[in-house]
C-alpha cells in the first residue's frame, strides 16, 4: 500500500494519520472508498479514492499526490478499518460523476481524432509515396510529455515553425557530423581532459539546433569516461550519433517506420493527440517494472509493460518537477485491461495509455528462456539500432556465476556454439548452464539471490547493451518482488 | 572458467575492432584507417565503427557460468502476509525502531520471513549482534544458504536455528549456536547431566564456545558446580576465565569465595558507624586468577581499581556478617577514603550475583537501571515510577528508561504520562524523548486508552507506535504457532507481550478487549 506513496516522508505521515480515531464518516463500496479526516483546521478534509485506478482525491492543500490523508485511508482499510456502505456519500458521488463525465469528454475527443487520422491518411493515399518532398506527416510541434494539449497543426503558421525547425535541425547535424570527423582525424585521445566541457558545448549546441535527443546523448557521454575501456565505448558512442546524423540527412531513402525512429531520437516532438489517433492495441498489460530518474530538476518516470496476448513490451513515460508527484497510477505487479497507442517507429516501444478498462488479477506475467531473449532484442536492433534499453521477462530461469552473474535457463547444456571458450567443468563441479549476464554495475543481486535460492524463477529485466538489469521477479507466493 | 570480464561484445572483442580504437585515439590523421587508402577516413572509421558495435549489440550470444547449488526446502511456515508486509514497512523506515520487538516475537513463533527481506536483514544483522539470534530462526534455510554465499553474512551459521531443540544429535553435529541452545534446555531441565556433557567434551571445545558454555552454567548454579569452574580459573581464555570467576563469587561457600572474603575482609572494616576502606599495594597472580583485572581502564587508579574488582568478585553476603549490619544499613554508612571505589564494587557485584536485598539498598543511593534490571518485573516499575515522579526529565531518567525492558507495568507507564504531559510545553524536546521510549515499551492494547487520555500530539503519538505494535503482535499471534516461550528465554520479560494478546484475542475474537471503558492501565493498578 506504501508503495503508492510519493516519498518517504509521506509514508511517515500516513501512518499518522491511519488511526482510526482521526476519520469520521467512513465508507467502502467495491468501487470508491472515503472518509473524512480532522485535520488543524475547524473543517475536516474529505479524501476518497477510487479503488478500480486507483485515483485520489483529497480537500486538503498539500501538493503531494497521493497526500498522506489518502494513504492513511488506504492503510486503515487495509486494515479493516472502514465499514461497507451501500452508497457512497454524496459529495463523494458527485467526484465519481466529475470524473466520469471527464473520461467521456476524453474519449469523445479520441475517438474525433482518431476520425480526423484516417481522413487524413486517406488524403495522403493520393500522393506519391517516399517523395523528397516536406514531411506529411502530423507533428504537433508542442511539447513532448504528459503536459501536452495543443492540437495537431492545422494552420499555416504551425508550418512554418516546423520548417523552421527541420532546418535548423539540418544544419545542427550537419555541424555535428563534421565536428565527429574531426574529432576522428585528430583523435579523441585527449578526450578524458577536454570531453566533458566539450561534449557540454555540443549538448547546448544541439539545443539550440532544436534536436534535445541528440543533446541528451551528449550529456550522457560522460559516464563513458569512467570505464576502464573508454576509448572503445567513446568511439562506439560516436559512431551511434554519426548514425543518426546520417540517417536524417537521408530519412528520404528510409523507410517510413525507420524515419519516425530518426526524428524521435533526435528529439522531433510528437502531439499525444497525434500518438493517441494511431489504432490502440488492446491487451491484458502486465506492469513489469519502473525506474525514476531525475534530470535538470526533472523526474522521468519510466514504466515498462508487456502484453498477454501481443507479447508487446511498451514504455510508458511521465514527468514531474522535483518534489512533485509522479504518474502513479500503473504500479509493478499489476495486470490493466487497457488500449495503448504507441509512438510510430520500426522497433516501437513507447506509448500511451489512450484507456483503461480496469484491473486483471493475472498473476506473475509469462516470459521467455534465456536462450531466445538474444533473437529478440537482434529483431528489435533491426528495427532501432539505437535502442539501449528494452524490457523483456524471463521464465524458468536460475541465477548462475561467471565471475559475474548471470540469469540462465536450467539444465544441462547441448554442446551448441558457445562464445565462452573450451568447457573445462571438472568432474565435481555441477554441470554448466548459459545465461545472459547482468550489468555489472548492479553488483550482487542479492535481493533477487535470495527469491530464487537457486530455483527457477521469473524475471522481469531491462536489457541494455551492458547485460540485463533486473527489475522485478515474483516469489513463492506469486507476489511481486521489485529488486 | 576461461571467459573474462571483457569477452562482453563479442564482435568488439576483436583485433579488427582494437585496430579501429587505436586509429580512434590518435586520429585518423596520423595513423590510416586499416584496410586501405579511403575518400574520407574519418568518416569511414566511424561508418565501421557504427556496423561492429551495432552488430555487436544485435550478435550477443549467452554465456556460460555455473548455477548455485538449490537452497534446501525450508522447514519452517512462512509468517502470515500481514505481518510480511508489516516487516517490510518496518525495514523501509516506519517506527524502525521496533524491528526487534518484531522479530522477537516472529522467532517465538517459529515462522520465517519472506526471501526478499532477508538480504536486508541479513545486512543488519552484520550491524547489529543483538538481532542475529532472532535471524537465525527467522532467515530459514534460505538464509543460510545466502549466508554461505556473502562472508559479510557468514555470522549466521553460529546462530541457532531452533530446528532440533530435542534431537541428540546438535550436541554432535549442530551450529554453535545449535549447540549452546541446547545445553541451555538441558541445563534447565537437568543441571548436572548438563554440566557432565560440557566436561566430557571440554578439551575439544573452541575458546569462544568454552566461554559461551561456561556462562549456561548459571543459570541452576550450586556447589555441584565448583570443583568444574574452579578449574576453569586455570583456562588459556581470559573470557573463560572471567565467565567462571563471576559465577564463583554467586557461591560463598566456594574456595574462590572464600579467598576473596580473606582479601575483602582487610581491605574494608567497621569502625563505629563509620567504614574505612584501604585500597591493595598490588594486584598478585593469585588475585588475577580470582577474576580481578590488574589492568585498569584508562583514567582509572591502580589501586582504587583493585579495591574495586575484590570487592565486586567477594560474595555479597559475606558484609553483612563481616560488619554485623542489613546491607540497607552498610549501604548508607559513611566510607572516607576510596567511597566510589566501595560503592561501584558493591554495585558491579550486586550485578554480577543478581543480589536482589542489595540492588534494592543501593538504587537508593544511585537508580541505575542496571540494578533495576534485577528487581522483579513490579517492584522495577514501582520503583522508576517513583523516580520519575520526583525528578526533573534529564538525561539520566531518560537513560534510566532506556534500560529498562518492555513491558513497562503500569505505576511506571502513569508516571511517564504525566510526565510527558507536564514538559509537553515547557520542554517538547523531552516530552517527545519520553513519547517515544512509552510508545516502545508500553503495553501495546492501551493504545486506545492512551489516546482519550489528554490531547496532545506526543500522546498522540504513543498511542500510534502502541497501536502499530498493537496490530503487529495481533497479525503475528494470528499466524496460529504461537508457543510461549517467555519461560526460555533469557529475558523472561518479552515474550510475555505477545502471548498476553492471543490470549486476550481468544476472549472476544478480535482483541478490542481494550477498547470498553476500562483497559490495561486500570486493570492491573489495584
Amino acid at each position: 500500500m506504501l508503495a503508492l506513496a510519493p516519498d518517504a516522508a509521506s509514508q511517515k505521515a500516513a501512518t499518522g494519520v491511519s488511526s482510526p480515531g482521526k476519520w469520521s464518516a467512513l465508507g467502502v463500496t467495491p468501487e470508491v472508498l472515503w472518509g473524512e479526516c480532522k485535520g488543524s483546521g475547524s473543517k475536516p478534509y474529505r479524501a476518497c479514492v477510487d479503488l478500480s485506478e486507483p485515483a485520489y482525491r483529497c480537500s486538503c492543500p498539500s501538493r503531494k499526490f497521493p497526500c498522506k490523508h489518502s494513504l492513511g485511508l488506504l492503510l486503515l482499510w487495509s486494515a479493516d478499518g472502514v465499514p461497507a456502505a451501500e452508497e457512497p456519500a454524496d459529495w463523494v458521488a458527485e467526484w465519481l460523476d466529475q470524473r466520469r463525465d471527464r473520461a467521456l469528454k476524453q474519449a469523445s475527443r479520441l475517438t474525433a481524432a482518431q476520425e480526423a487520422a484516417v481522413r487524413e491518411t486517406a488524403a495522403q493515399r493520393g500522393a506519391p509515396a517516399g517523395t523528397a518532398g516536406p514531411d506529411g506527416r502530423a507533428h504537433g510541434d508542442d511539447g513532448d510529455g504528459a503536459a501536452g494539449s495543443g492540437g495537431p497543426g492545422g494552420s499555416g503558421r504551425p508550418d512554418r515553425r516546423a520548417q523552421q525547425r527541420e532546418q535548423r535541425v539540418t544544419a545542427g547535424l550537419s555541424e555535428l557530423e563534421r565536428w565527429l570527423a574531426d574529432q576522428i582525424a585528430q583523435g579523441v585521445a585527449g578526450a578524458r581532459q577536454t570531453g566533458p566541457a566539450d561534449w557540454d558545448a555540443i549538448a547546448k549546441r544541439m539545443v539550440d539546433a532544436q534536436a534535445p535527443g541528440v543533446a541528451g546523448m551528449f550529456t550522457r557521454l560522460s559516464g563513458v569516461l569512467r570505464e576502464e575501456e573508454w576509448p572503445g565505448r567513446l568511439l562506439g558512442e560516436y559512431a551511434l550519433v554519426h548514425l543518426l546524423a546520417v540517417a536524417h540527412r537521408r530519412t528520404a531513402e528510409l523507410p517510413s517506420a525507420l524515419g519516425d525512429v530518426v526524428r524521435s531520437r533526435i528529439g522531433f516532438p510528437l502531439a499525444r493527440e497525434t500518438v493517441l489517433a494511431s489504432p490502440a492495441v488492446r491487451d491484458r498489460w502486465d506492469v513489469i517494472g519502473s525506474r525514476d530518474e531525475e534530470q535538470d530538476r526533472l523526474i522521468a518516470r519510466r514504466v515498462w509493460l508487456r502484453g498477454r496476448e501481443t507479447g508487446r513490451a511498451a514504455l510508458v513515460l511521465s514527468f514531474a518537477p522535483v518534489g512533485q508527484a509522479l504518474d502513479a497510477s500503473l504500479v509493478s505487479g499489476t495486470t490493466v485491461d487497457a488500449d495503448l497507442a504507441f509512438y510510430p517507429g520500426s522497433a516501437p516501444l513507447r506509448a500511451l495509455v489512450a484507456r483503461r478498462h480496469g484491473a486483471v488479477q493475472a498473476g506473475p506475467p509469462p516470459g521467455l528462456s534465456a536462450a531466445r531473449i538474444p533473437g529478440l532484442l537482434a529483431g528489435v536492433l533491426a528495427g532501432d539500432p539505437w535502442t539501449e534499453s528494452w524490457p523483456v521477462v524471463l521464465s524458468g530461469v536460475v541465477p548462475a556465476n561467471d565471475g559475474g552473474w548471470l540469469l540462465a535457463d536450467p539444465g544441462p547444456l547441448d554442446s551448441g556454439p558457445l562464445d565462452s571458450g573450451p568447457l573445462d567443468s571438472g568432474p565435481d563441479l555441477v554441470p554448466e548452464v548459459s545465461g545472459l549476464r547482468l550489468d555489472s554495475s548492479i553488483g550482487t543481486p542479492w535481493r533477487l539471490l535470495a527469491v530464487s535460492g537457486g530455483h527457477p524463477v521469473t524475471v522481469a529485466c531491462e536489457w541494455t547493451p551492458r547485460g540485463l538489469r533486473p527489475l522485478t521477479t515474483w516469489d513463492e507466493e506469486g507476489k511481486v518482488v521489485v529488486l | 572458467m576461461t571467459t573474462t570480464r571483457h569477452d562482453r561484445d563479442s564482435a568488439t572483442g576483436t583485433a579488427e575492432w582494437e585496430d579501429l580504437v587505436s586509429a580512434a585515439l590518435v586520429g585518423t590523421d596520423r595513423r590510416p584507417l586499416p584496410g586501405g587508402p579511403s575518400v574520407a577516413p574519418p568518416v569511414d572509421l566511424l561508418e565501421q565503427a557504427a556496423v561492429r558495435v551495432i552488430r555487436a549489440r544485435a550478435g550477443q550470444r549467452p554465456h556460460r557460468g555455473r548455477p548455485l547449488p538449490p537452497a534446501p526446502p525450508e522447514t519452517r511456515p512462512l509468517v502470515g502476509r500481514g505481518a510480511g508486509d508489516r516487516l517490510a514497512r518496518i525495514l523501509a523506515g516506519e517506527q524502525g525502531r521496533l524491528l526487534a520487538e518484531w522479530l522477537e516475537i516472529a522467532a517465538g513463533s517459529g515462522v520465517r520471513v519472506p526471501a526478499r527481506l532477508v538480504p536486508r536483514l541479513l545486512d543488519l544483522g552484520a550491524r547489529d549482534q543483538s538481532i542475529r539470534a532472532h535471524l537465525g530462526v527467522l532467515a530459514g534455510t534460505r538464509g543460510r544458504w545466502l549466508a554461505g554465499l556473502n562472508p559479510a553474512w557468514s555470522y549466521l551459521q553460529e546462530e541457532p536455528t531452533d530446528g532440533h531443540a530435542g534431537s541428540a544429535d546438535v550436541w554432535e553435529f549442530g551450529t554453535s549456536g545449535d549447540r549452546r541452545a541446547f545445553l541451555a534446555a538441558l541445563r534447565a531441565t537437568d543441571p548436572a547431566a548438563a554440566r557432565e556433557l560440557l566436561v566430557a567434551g571440554w578439551g575439544k571445545e573452541t575458546p569462544e564456545d568454552r566461554a559461551a558454555f561456561t556462562q549456561i552454567l548459571a543459570e541452576g548454579l550450586t556447589m555441584a558446580d565448583e570443583p568444574f569452574l574452579e578449574d576453569a580459573l586455570d583456562d588459556r581464555r581470559r573470557e573463560v576465565r572471567q565467565a567462571a570467576a563471576d559465577l564463583l563469587t554467586r557461591l560463598p561457600e566456594s574456595r574462590l569465595g572464600t579467598r576473596m572474603a580473606g582479601r575483602a575482609a582487610r581491605l574494608l572494616t567497621r569502625d563505629g558507624d563509620r567504614l574505612r576502606a584501604t585500597a591493595p599495594q598490588a594486584c598478585d597472580s593469585t588475585m588475577e586468577r580470582d577474576g580481578v583485572r590488574a589492568r585498569p581502564p584508562s583514567g582509572t587508579g591502580n589501586r582504587g581499581w583493585w579495591l574495586q574488582q575484590v570487592i565486586a568478585h567477594t560474595p555479597l553476603s559475606f558484609w553483612t556478617g563481616h560488619l554485623g549490619r542489613s546491607p540497607a544499613e552498610i549501604t548508607a554508612m559513611e566510607v572516607g577514603d576510596w567511597a566510589r571505589e566501595v560503592r561501584m564494587g558493591w554495585t558491579r557485584a550486586a550485578i554480577l550475583q543478581r543480589d536482589v536485598l542489595w540492588a534494592r539498598a543501593l538504587i537508593e543511593v544511585e537508580p541505575l537501571t542496571d540494578l533495576l534490571a534485577i528487581l522483579p518485573p513490579a517492584e522495577q516499575s514501582r520503583m522508576a515510577a517513583e523516580f520519575v515522579r520526583r525528578h526533573p526529565v534529564d538525561g539520566q531518567m531518560i537513560m534510566m528508561l532506556g534500560g529498562i525492558p518492555r513491558p513497562w507495568g503500569v505505576p511506571l507507564a502513569k508516571a511517564v504520562l504525566e510526565k510527558i504531559a507536564a514538559t509537553s510545553t515547557a520542554q517538547p524536546w523531552n516530552a517527545s524523548e519520553l513519547a517515544r521510549l512509552a510508545g516502545e515499551r508500553f503495553d501495546p492494547s492501551a493504545y486506545e486508552q492512551v489516546a482519550r487520555l489528554r490531547d496532545l500530539p506526543e500522546v498522540h503519538e504513543v498511542s500510534a507506535t502502541l497501536r502499530f505494535r498493537y496490530d503487529m503482535a495481533r497479525e503475528l499471534a494470528a499466524d496460529g504457532t504461537t508457543e510461549t516461550r517467555a519461560d526460555t528465554r533469557a529475558g523472561g520479560l518479552a515474550g510475555g507481550s505477545a502471548a498476553g494478546l492471543a490470549e486476550r484475542r481468544t476472549d472476544d475474537g478480535h482483541g478490542t478487549a481494550a477498547t470498553e471503558t476500562g483497559g490495561p492501565l486500570d486493570e492491573e493498578d489495584k
